[in-house]
């Protein structure tokens, strides 16, 4: 199933710099969606490289965002913010190359052994958390070019964090706006081996939830970013009635809200790193708005990129459509921006809200 | 990792020193000290409507105004965004603040950096200590956004000059004690070259105060007349003709602050307060929380033009940005609050009731995207912002 094996690594070389509108690599970048952008340059400030395992999250989260302004073709913030740290907080070992993961509570899941009353070092390998597992993981980002995939669901034992490589699973091809892969992977009573499950805390869970939405929050905070590039480049060269369209006023207008909203989604996004590494009440609180606010920012910010970009925009001829399909199809990926809102609001009341405003910094 | 064509937008990171932390406790302590006197009602636009003398005192007592002036003139030297953390605990409950609000913000700092060592001796003491209180007179009929057209006049006298003219929508001029005015010193060919700044005594022969209602019915602000006013020589803020270096270079500290933001939210904490006695719908709170998200985000933003600040930096477009952002964010809360908990606005429900504070913020409404700057000439400064960076 896994038919994009050998062009797993696209090198793309950043001693030119792909930032600006005209010489964007879109051919590069596309010609081949499942390709893996590894940069070679490791400088700042055109690389994209996977930090180092060290890295801290803020750091993560910058890598991630400068991945939705490029629009890198590859499940990078999904394997630096996501897949990799939770495989090393349930103690796995965390392999080379793109990684993906999937939250699936739905699985139909069993011991491996016959009994699931059996719990216990009794099996003949004398381990029996190996597992038997039915079911769809849906709508994997880019499955079919990650060598595995984290999947975190609910065992007979509780919360449950295992490994699965694509090729173990029926894939079923998808894409989302962009045409990013999103594929489901279908489990046929797959046997999980005891080496790869991992019992995990219910926090780990939730975890994985934040990590997911703020890492999608990341992404779109960088593809916000790009339409303001794209937009401003626009706007200065492009003249009508004999002056660039920025020298018009209602065009200065509509320019400072974009950017004014990607501001805002930025911010949202570096507010939380902080809390995501210390856990608890201020993490749940600081993803939620920033997931929130970045999903509830799309919406603007590509209107505005289009309309300043006019007919041009429409098409496939000018860059701008691929930050604004990844930004439509971005903001309903691991939880829209009415889900998390909710339970941002659920989580305060007339006395907590300003404290919970207040907590970070 | 910001692209050269972003960095207008560039905002610090924000860690607040862990003193802010203790400081925050600190207020919250205070305030509800004065809630139990009765002094804090939760009310929207404290900052323009919350006229109480005592209160400001109370809090310089405590250190608490124009602290982050030096202590050798009375300040507490404690930085902005120690500052910042004092002020948005105030907004947030709604105390009564506007007594100091401009000495605190404005008059405060723009002394320190452009007065006589004379003139920082004399006020900045009593500013720090909640006792002498400014006005702005910058707008006049005809100069608003366009401030650089102002008419008032400031002719040579002997031991001197002589102001005469009328600016218009002065806060507080009929209560407080001083107004910074601009006035024109010369007539250039630069409309920019030419003005300079007074410190006017609002007690002195030829000032009149004509009042000027609000929508509400309320006496807040004036005109505020200057006929043939006498300003002694050192009542001369900084350097003749240098007024619109002067007064531009205080925007960042004027358009970037809590009170860009937080004028309305004493009306979302009463919605909340509201919703405890029912069952919110899903609906309901999606709203909230959208709202939520961006009060927390725009906060974010503020505060790195505080940390900007702190650092000596002059972080104007940034300034501009955080105050289009936030106003309209002002006004959206009102949108939001009326649409999850339709209440119909009545100015004369009991006092502190959700009717009455709503209609209270919305009849204040329309001035939060006009004072200090309309929104459509800040959207101009950030892509001329955007531009100089090019
Ligand atoms: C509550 C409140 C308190 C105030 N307090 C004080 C105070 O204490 N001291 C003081 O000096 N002033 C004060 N002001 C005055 C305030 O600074 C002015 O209202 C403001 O500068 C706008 O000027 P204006 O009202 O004359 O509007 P105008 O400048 O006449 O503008 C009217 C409209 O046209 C738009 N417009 C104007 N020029 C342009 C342009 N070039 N491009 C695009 N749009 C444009 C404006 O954005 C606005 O929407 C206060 C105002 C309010 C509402």
């Amino acid at each position: 199933m896994n038919t994009h094996a050998d062009t797993r690594t696209h090198t793309i070389d950043t001693n030119t710099p792909v930032i600006s509108a005209d010489d964007y690599d879109t051919a590069a970048f596309y010609s081949d969606p499942g390709a893996i952008a590894v940069v070679t340059n490791t400088t700042p400030p055109n690389a994209v490289a996977l930090p180092s395992p060290q890295a801290s999250t803020a750091e993560l989260l910058a890598a991630a965002q400068e991945a939705g302004r490029r629009a890198v073709p590859a499940p990078f913030a999904e394997t630096a913010l996501v897949a990799r740290p939770l495989l090393r907080r349930a103690g796995l070992p965390v392999p080379e190359g793109p990684i993906s993961y999937a939250i699936a509570p739905e699985l139909t899941i069993r011991y491996t052994h016959p009994s699931d009353s059996a719990v216990g070092s009794a099996g003949s390998s004398g381990d029996d958390d190996s597992l038997l597992v039915t079911g769809t993981l849906r709508r994997v980002p880019w499955a079919r070019t990650a060598t595995t995939v984290v999947v975190l669901a609910t065992a007979p034992f509780g919360p449950v964090l295992f490994t699965v490589t694509p090729d173990q699973a029926h894939l079923a091809p998808g894409a989302n706006l962009a045409e990013e892969p999103r594929d489901d992977l279908h489990l046929a009573a797959l046997e999980v081996p005891a080496a790869q499950v991992r019992r995990i805390p219910r926090e780990l869970l939730e975890e994985a939830e934040l990590r997911a939405a703020l890492a999608r929050a990341a992404l779109i905070a960088g593809a916000a970013e790009r339409c303001v590039e794209l937009t401003t480049a626009h706007t200065g060269t492009r003249a009508q009635f004999g002056r660039p369209l920025s020298h018009f006023q209602a065009v200065k207008q509509e320019q400072a809200r974009l950017i004014e909203e990607t501001a805002l989604v930025r911010a949202a996004v570096q507010a939380a790193a902080t809390p995501l590494d210390t856990g608890g009440r201020p993490a749940r609180f600081a993803v939620a708005a920033a997931k929130t606010q970045a999903s509830a920012s799309v919406a603007e910010i590509a209107r505005i990129a289009h309309q300043l970009h006019g007919a041009i925009g429409i098409t496939q001829l000018n860059p701008l459509h691929h930050a604004t399909t990844r930004l439509w199809s971005w903001r309903d990926e691991d939880g829209d921006e009415a889900t998390w809102a909710v339970r941002l609001a659920r989580s305060v009341t007339a006395d907590t809200l300003w404290p919970a405003l207040t907590t970070a910094p | 990792m910001s692209p050269s064509t972003l960095s207008p937008i560039a905002f610090p990171d924000v860690a607040l020193p862990e003193s802010a932390r203790q400081l925050r406790t600190e207020v919250r302590a205070f305030l509800d000290e004065e809630r139990a006197r009765g002094t804090v009602l939760g009310r929207p636009d404290s900052w323009l409507a919350g006229w109480d003398r005592d209160f400001s005192h109370r809090l310089a007592e405590h250190g608490w105004v124009a602290m982050a002036l030096p202590t050798q003139y009375g300040g507490a030297g404690r930085g902005f965004l120690e500052r910042y953390v004092v002020i948005e605990e105030l907004l947030a409950a709604g105390a009564p603040v506007s007594a100091h609000w401009v000495s605190d913000r404005q008059a405060g700092p723009s002394i320190l950096q452009h007065g006589t060592e004379e003139q920082r001796r004399f006020f900045l003491p009593r500013i720090a200590a909640g006792q002498c209180f400014f006005s702005i007179g910058m707008s006049e009929k005809s100069s608003g956004s366009d401030l650089a057209s102002v008419g008032t006049r400031a002719e040579r006298t002997a031991g001197g000059w002589r102001l005469t003219g009328t600016k218009m929508w002065t806060g507080g001029a009929h209560v407080n004690d001083y107004a910074i005015v601009l006035a024109r010193t010369e007539e250039a060919q630069d409309r920019h070259a030419g003005l300079s700044q007074f410190i006017v005594d609002l007690r002195a022969p030829g000032v009149r105060i004509e009042p000027i209602r609000l929508m509400s019915g309320e006496h807040r602000f004036n005109a505020f007349h200057l006929e043939g006013v006498e300003v002694p020589d050192d009542m001369l803020l900084g350097q003749q003709g240098d007024g619109w270096q002067q007064v531009t270079g205080e925007l960042a500290f004027e358009r970037s602050g809590p009170e860009r933001y937080l004028s309305t939210f004493p009306l979302l904490v009463s919605l909340l307060r509201e919703l405890e006695q029912r069952t919110a719908t899903a609906e309901q709170l999606t709203q909230i929380g959208i709202l939520t998200a961006r009060l927390h985000s725009v906060r974010r933003l503020s505060l790195g033009v505080a940390a900007a600040l702190d650092a000596g930096a002059s972080p104007d477009t940034q300034a501009a940005l955080v105050k289009d952002l936030g106003t309209r964010l002002e006004g959206t809360l009102i949108d939001t609050v009326r649409s999850v908990l339709p209440t119909p606005a009545d100015p004369h429900a009991t006092p502190g009731s959700h009717a009455e504070l709503l209609a209270f913020a919305l009849l204040h409404s329309p001035g939060y995207t006009l004072r200090g700057g309309t929104n459509e000439i800040l959207r101009g400064i950030i892509t001329r912002g955007l531009e100089q960076n090019r």
